[in-house]
């Protein structure tokens, strides 16, 4: 039975390098998704990823357990994101996956899913990417903690130092913007995506 | 009730039992909100669709345990242990002494050995080596050769110990402490000395080496263009050729 996030913690504090190393290997795709999604930049993601892991090892000394392991990686690994927008002194790009071509896509999804699905299901893909770097970075940290992380409105609270109610409006902003933002780079027509896009076309 | 923080809420599910109830209510009576409540879920869908790009991650965390003085200090050490070892080598090959009997073929080397291997020498001088290469089994070698490399390694040490400073020690068993380190001082400043010149030696030679495998490197680069340049000559003559074919033929054909 794998050891828990807090079991790897406290070997880690005792010297244990390899626990350390497994929260590593544990926890950098998250850290790396995370860091790809609000900065958009796949060589940056991978240096604040990085960054992230040095630090906390740094501190381990200091981590008390008083919220979880991931919570506390994500607020480095946030703190790192807003010390690299502030430094570059520029708003995230909306960089598209290189090197992903329509075989490599067929092959993740369904084999029902014809070729004109699989080019629409990119073609958002990317459109995500350009509205999503198009927004304010409370608005989009909160989407992505939200949306690709799972974490609860309390949680996101906790890590941005807000109260629970500007969580949900930021949330509630952003998705607003996206949608008029998605609703203009999509065609709604029988070709423009797998699913009707209902909902678009009154706003 | 058209609360939008409780709408956001229902559309990530991440609300109360009671809210999601009062608000389930308010959905069935208000459109507006029905259709925003369809359009979050449309976006929701889209944002599903965004992944991020997959590179090689494989981080870790390596802890460096060599200190800081000990890459400083490490290539000095080092020389000098090397420096150490020659003259360890030096000194013991001065003194080697070499046995070949009923006990097998054995080189003994060091100054401690010295005083023993003269006694015997003193001792039975005109003795030949013996050799029992059946009873010994272990090294065929020819008792001439093996009494030729005895007194080629004689001679070496006689000529070594001729030497003004040898000498010296020889003549005069008792020195002062003072004395000794002096001459020690002295026999490792020598040796310093011939090393240097040694060093620098090899680094001329090698400087030497290396300049002329430059010059025949680069006489063969231009022999390999001149090749290249006979042969593009040679092919555009070929294509000239082949023109005046194709034209005379065609002029021939008209």
């Amino acid at each position: 039975m794998p050891s828990t996030d807090e079991e790897l913690v406290a070997r880690s504090m005792g010297g244990d390098l390899d626990s350390f190393n497994q929260l590593v290997l544990r926890w950098e795709r998250p850290i790396y998704a995370l860091a790809y999604r609000v900065i958009g930049r796949e060589e940056d993601a991978r240096d604040v990823c990085q960054e992230t892991f040095l630090r906390a090892f740094r501190a381990l000394k200091g981590f008390k357990g008083q919220a979880k392991f991931s919570s506390w990686l994500y607020r480095i690994a946030l703190n790192l994101c807003r010390d690299w927008m502030r430094r570059e002194r520029r708003t995230p790009v909306s960089q598209a996956p290189e090197g992903v071509d329509i075989v490599e896509l067929a092959g993740e999804t369904a084999p029902a899913e014809s070729i004109e699905d699989l080019v629409a299901r990119r073609e958002i893909g990317r459109a995500v990417a350009r509205a999503m770097a198009g927004l304010p970075e409370e608005q989009r940290t909160a989407i992505v903690l939200k949306e690709y992380h799972g974490l609860t409105f309390q949680e996101i609270a906790d890590l941005l130092d807000c109260p629970l109610s500007t969580v949900k409006t930021r949330l509630y902003q952003g998705l607003t913007v996206l949608r008029r933002q998605l609703a203009r780079e999509t065609v709604p027509n029988d070709t423009a995506g797998p699913r009707a896009r209902q909902g678009y076309e009154d706003v | 009730m058209c609360n939008k923080e409780v709408l956001v809420a229902y559309v990530y599910d991440d609300i109360s039992d009671i809210d999601r109830g009062r608000f389930e209510r308010h959905l069935r009576e208000c459109a507006g909100c029905r259709d925003e409540v369809a359009a979050m879920r449309s976006v929701r869908a889209d944002l599903a669709v965004w992944t991020p790009s997959q590179p090689d991650l494989g981080f870790s965390i390596v802890q460096n345990r060599t200190p800081s003085w000990r890459a400083w200090w490490t290539p000095a050490f080092g020389l000098a242990a090397a420096a150490v070892l020659v003259l360890a080598a030096a000194s013991a090959l001065a003194h080697v002494e070499i046995s070949y009997g009923s006990s097998g073929f054995a080189i003994r080397t060091g100054w401690n050995q010295t005083a023993a291997l003269e006694a015997k020498a003193a001792a039975s001088p005109a003795t030949p080596v013996r050799a029992n290469v059946d009873e010994a089994h272990r090294v065929n070698v020819d008792a001439a050769m093996l009494a030729d490399m005895n007194r080629r390694l004689r001679n070496l040490e006689m000529a070594a110990r001729s030497s003004p400073i040898v000498q010296a020690s020889n003549t005069t068993p008792r020195l002062s402490d003072a004395e000794i380190l002096r001459r020690m001082s002295d026999l490792l400043a020598q040796s310093e000395s011939r090393q240097k010149q040694e060093l620098a030696l090899r680094i001329a030679q090698l400087a030497r080496d290396v300049d002329l495998q430059r010059v025949a490197d680069l006489s063969r680069v231009q022999q390999g263009f001149g090749r290249i340049d006979q042969m593009s000559a040679a092919e555009a003559a070929a294509h000239r050729e082949l023109a005046n074919y194709i034209l005379t033929s065609s002029k021939q054909q008209k």
